[in-house]
């Protein structure tokens, strides 16, 4: 096998990318202070059990949500149907975190709720009869009406690419609907539906925002708490091992679900187009509702709620540098983004080219981070780079490169870099199995070198990935949380920043500026997306 | 005088496993050209790939004009052999339109003086001047075939390489193309190895034959001696256009079998007198005759258009091919009664 610079980068690549799982696992048995020992005995069954418990209702939420939906646009027509196949992935534009605050918002002590009852009603004392929805059941309601969309577009995507001939086989052996619906429907999109439940599953367990706002205590505020109020790098890392150790079981599930989903999609051999049902007076009703009722929860309810208070309470507007804010956001995710792309271009090829064992392993690997909460991403990187200059750069005498990397836009950049590296890596990757290998030996064997072939031959094709790429990665970088709170240099702020800052010092008005620019900016890139996501354009 | 291209003792391989074992053939003149015939899966596309560059070699040696372009030591990147192969898969670049895939090939041309092959007849020849406008994935696996074709035929490569070039070509168009393409290659001169699993597409394209079996190169000969010379039973079953029969070598031009009686010839290779050897009857070398005494029971029809192919079995189970011109009155059927010519003589005999 021959060693070039393409092998070499697409090694070094993957390489840096896995950084930060080396270092969680390598902390695992370091030593740590005595506290660990309190924990041990008391917050850790907490963070264990409240994660645990988030997990299995948010799933089983974010199912009957997901699924539902994506049923009845799929097989249905009803009123809206059209209008909701899309307008059901605008919850993506609503990070948990936005959705809690709006949650609160509404239904607390002289909250929105209060403010409508009373100008409805009169003075009275709603506030004893409005629902609270905080603690626990604001978390799972937050995390389920954000993430739901997981769910429900590889769940539609599955029904879509279910053929006709399926569901007629169903009518054929003398099925109900109800019947062809668990028998037949669900189990061919199952591989889909547990794909999207995983990452789901993995996004939840990441959360932060909305937990932390909540108060509960879960394995990844743990890590935060453990890191931000008590100082223990090790503890925070060894938190870390056990949840990665949880997800990397999901990841590995989701992988394996993926594969067999890919099958399900692709397969055109023999499809024919599947024709909508038009649902008629009650059941056309009931479709509709369920829809819009989602859609108002997830999108609708917490929108109107920012826009509300950014209106009733408009000296926030003033008071925040609106500007300053896009600029920072808009320079974090052109750099990431470019820098993303850029070596996840030269990894995919180099591994596309080198077909190599080793480095397919690795570039598997590697593309993990993906899975791996940002809080521990940000700890790890942290720890790595504390470890790095005072074992390697110390030792050679240089100055220490803390500042370089901890607090400063490169730091930043890095870690959203590893944390997103899988979106980008794996986008391409995809890309590129729609083009034969030997599309690539044609363009040798026309004389083209292999440079030649990867700037005029490969990026023309991959146009189209790569825009969805950085629109995705854009997408991430606007809502992300965690990462960018630990590693951002002082008075460096984006939406997502000032939301939280805002809402963790009980300033839900001032959190609803920053919040309601974000969804608005991510609605705008989820819009344009809208067909990749939805894979109408395969 | 060199060969103007050369293969020497080549071990084919993918990913280290051998295919193709020790394999010498050359091509004398620029221009010539080869077609190698084979069962598929026995390493026909490795043993192409491999002269293109895009496998490496660790025994042997090829060489094109006089410089070696893989050996153990050298190996040169496909980009730079001047050699152009069209994939038996639709290898064009799925998001430019055939035109631009095709004018991708002519790039390595331009500025060349002596330019072997015009673009706008190799369109017409083609027969895709309908399809310019449209992407691969709009277009047939046949027309995707010929497109592949004429972007590897303006390259002007100094030996081309076809993989089963016409294998998605639809059969009433494939004659055609044939006689096309052959046209083309005799006019520009250049030098292409075809790799087919048809014998026919390779005895009428191919100067020389080579058939491939048993990871093994069995036999490198001009087509009519392929056809009527096998040199092992391997190649004769390959062929599959004959039968091998029990017989004994009774003098220098003849022999006897049980069930045929006396055959006359020509021996290929000399046996001693009261040799027990194994002699192909091919369709073409028994004749049909009513009136014969030597009759034998059809138990196949095969019609082919211009011919029967009938399948005769002798009292000692030997099933033997016999060709028959398809306007002759008397049809045979099943179960009935054949009559074979005698004496039976055989220009050229080939025993076993």
């Amino acid at each position: 096998m021959k060693f070039n610079s393409w092998y070499l980068s697409s090694f070094l690549i993957s390489l840096i990318v896995l950084i930060p799982i080396i270092t969680v696992f390598l902390s695992f048995f370091e030593n740590t202070s005595n506290y660990y020992q309190i924990l041990k005995d008391t917050f850790l069954l907490e963070y264990i059990l409240s994660s645990g418990i988030l997990l299995i209702a948010v799933l089983i939420l974010t199912f009957i949500l997901g699924v539902g939906a994506a049923y009845l646009v799929s097989f249905y027509k009803f009123p809206g149907s059209n209008f909701f196949k899309w307008a059901l992935i605008l919850s993506f534009a609503v990070p948990p975190y936005i959705f809690a605050y709006s949650l609160t918002a509404f239904f607390e002590n002289y909250g929105t709720a209060f403010t409508i009852l009373k100008n409805l009603f009169g003075d009275g004392n709603y506030n004893k009869n409005i629902p609270k929805f905080d603690g626990m059941i604001g978390a799972i309601l937050s995390i389920s009406f954000s993430l739901y969309a997981y769910v429900y577009i590889l769940a539609r995507a599955s029904f879509l690419y279910q053929s006709q001939n399926l569901i007629d086989l169903g009518k054929n052996l003398g099925f109900s609907k109800f019947k062809s619906f668990y028998k037949v429907i669900l189990p061919a999109a199952r591989p889909a539906i547990v794909a999207g439940l995983s990452l789901v599953a993995m996004e939840t367990l990441a959360e932060f925002g909305a937990v932390d706002f909540f108060s509960i205590n879960t394995l990844t505020t743990g890590i935060y708490n453990s890191w931000i109020y008590f100082d223990d790098l090790a503890f925070a890392n060894r938190i870390s091992f056990f949840l990665l150790l949880f997800i990397f079981t999901l990841f590995i599930l989701e992988n394996l679900s993926r594969r067999k989903a890919k099958y399900h999609f692709n397969s055109r051999a023999g499809f024919k187009q599947k024709e909508k049902i038009k649902l008629l007076g009650n059941k056309s009703f009931l479709a509709f509702i369920f829809c819009f009722f989602i859609f108002f929860i997830s999108f609708l309810f917490p929108l109107s709620q920012m826009l509300y208070w950014t209106i009733k309470f408009p000296e926030n507007l003033f008071d925040l540098n609106i500007i300053n804010l896009f600029i920072n956001t808009i320079y974090l995710v052109t750099l990431s983004s470019l820098i993303l792309l850029i070596f996840s271009l030269i990894s995919n090829y180099g591994n596309r080219i080198a077909n190599n064992k080793i480095l397919n392993f690795l570039s598997t690997f590697s593309i993990s981070g993906y899975a791996i909460p940002g809080v521990i991403l940000a700890i790890a990187f942290i720890t790595f780079i504390a470890w790095f200059d005072d074992n390697i750069i110390k030792s050679f005498g240089f100055g220490s490169i803390k500042k370089i990397f901890i607090g400063s836009i490169l730091g930043l950049v890095l870690v959203y870099f590893i944390r997103f590296y899988s979106l980008a890596f794996n986008g391409i990757k995809s890309g590129y199995e729609k083009m034969n290998i030997s599309v690539d030996e044609s363009a040798y064997l026309l004389g083209y070198s292999k440079r030649k072939t990867f700037l005029n031959i490969h990026i023309p094709f991959l146009r189209n990935s790569l825009l969805f790429i950085i629109i995705l990665i854009s997408l991430e970088i606007i809502r992300e949380l965690p990462i960018t709170l630990i590693l951002r240099p002082f008075n460096f702020e984006t939406f997502a920043t000032t939301a939280y800052i805002s809402a963790s010092e009980d300033l839900l008005e001032a959190a609803a500026v920053p919040s309601l620019f974000l969804i608005l900016i991510a609605s705008l890139f989820i819009i344009v997306t809208s067909k990749y996501i939805l894979r109408e354009n395969e | 005088m060199n060969n103007f291209f050369e293969v020497q003792n080549v071990d084919f391989a993918v990913g280290g496993k051998a295919k193709v074992r020790n394999v010498s053939f050359s091509i004398k003149n620029e221009g010539d050209i080869v077609c190698l015939l084979g069962p598929s899966g026995i390493g026909k596309t490795t043993i192409l790939r491999t002269i293109a560059g895009l496998e490496k070699l660790n025994k042997g040696k090829i060489e094109l004009k006089g410089k070696i372009l893989s050996s153990e030591k050298i190996n040169v990147e496909p980009e730079h052999r001047n050699i152009s192969l069209a994939f038996q898969e639709n290898s064009l670049f799925p998001h430019y339109s055939v035109k631009k895939n095709i004018s991708l090939g002519s790039e390595r041309n331009e500025g060349k003086k002596n330019q072997k092959i015009k673009y706008d007849d190799l369109i017409d020849l083609l027969d895709i001047s309908q399809v310019l406008d449209k992407f691969p994935h709009q277009i047939s696996a046949g027309e995707a075939q010929r497109v592949s074709l004429a972007r590897s035929l303006v390259t002007q490569p100094d030996l081309l390489l076809l993989d089963e070039p016409l294998s998605n070509v639809d059969q009433s168009f494939k004659e055609e193309i044939q006689e096309k393409l052959k046209k083309i290659l005799n006019d520009s001169k250049i030098t292409t190895i075809i790799v087919t699993h048809d014998s026919y597409e390779a005895f009428y394209l191919g100067s020389k034959c080579g058939i491939i079996l048993d990871q093994k190169l069995k036999q490198y000969d001009d087509p009519y001696n392929v056809y009527h010379l096998p040199n092992s039973i391997e190649v004769v079953n390959f062929l599959n256009r004959g039968t091998l029969i029990p017989a004994e070598v009774t003098s220098p031009k003849s022999l006897e079998n049980k069930d045929l009686g006396t055959i006359t010839g020509n021996f290929v290779k000399p046996f001693p007198i009261g040799s027990k050897v194994k002699l192909l009857i091919q369709p073409e070398d028994l004749h049909h005759d009513d009136s014969s005494n030597l009759k034998l029971d059809v138990v196949d029809r095969k019609f082919r258009g211009t011919n029967f192919i009938y399948t005769l079995k002798t009292p000692n189970n030997s099933l033997i091919p016999v060709f028959v011109h398809s306007h002759h009155i008397h049809q045979h059927e099943i179960n009935e009664k054949f009559g074979v010519k005698r004496p039976i003589h055989i220009d050229h005999i080939v025993c076993f």
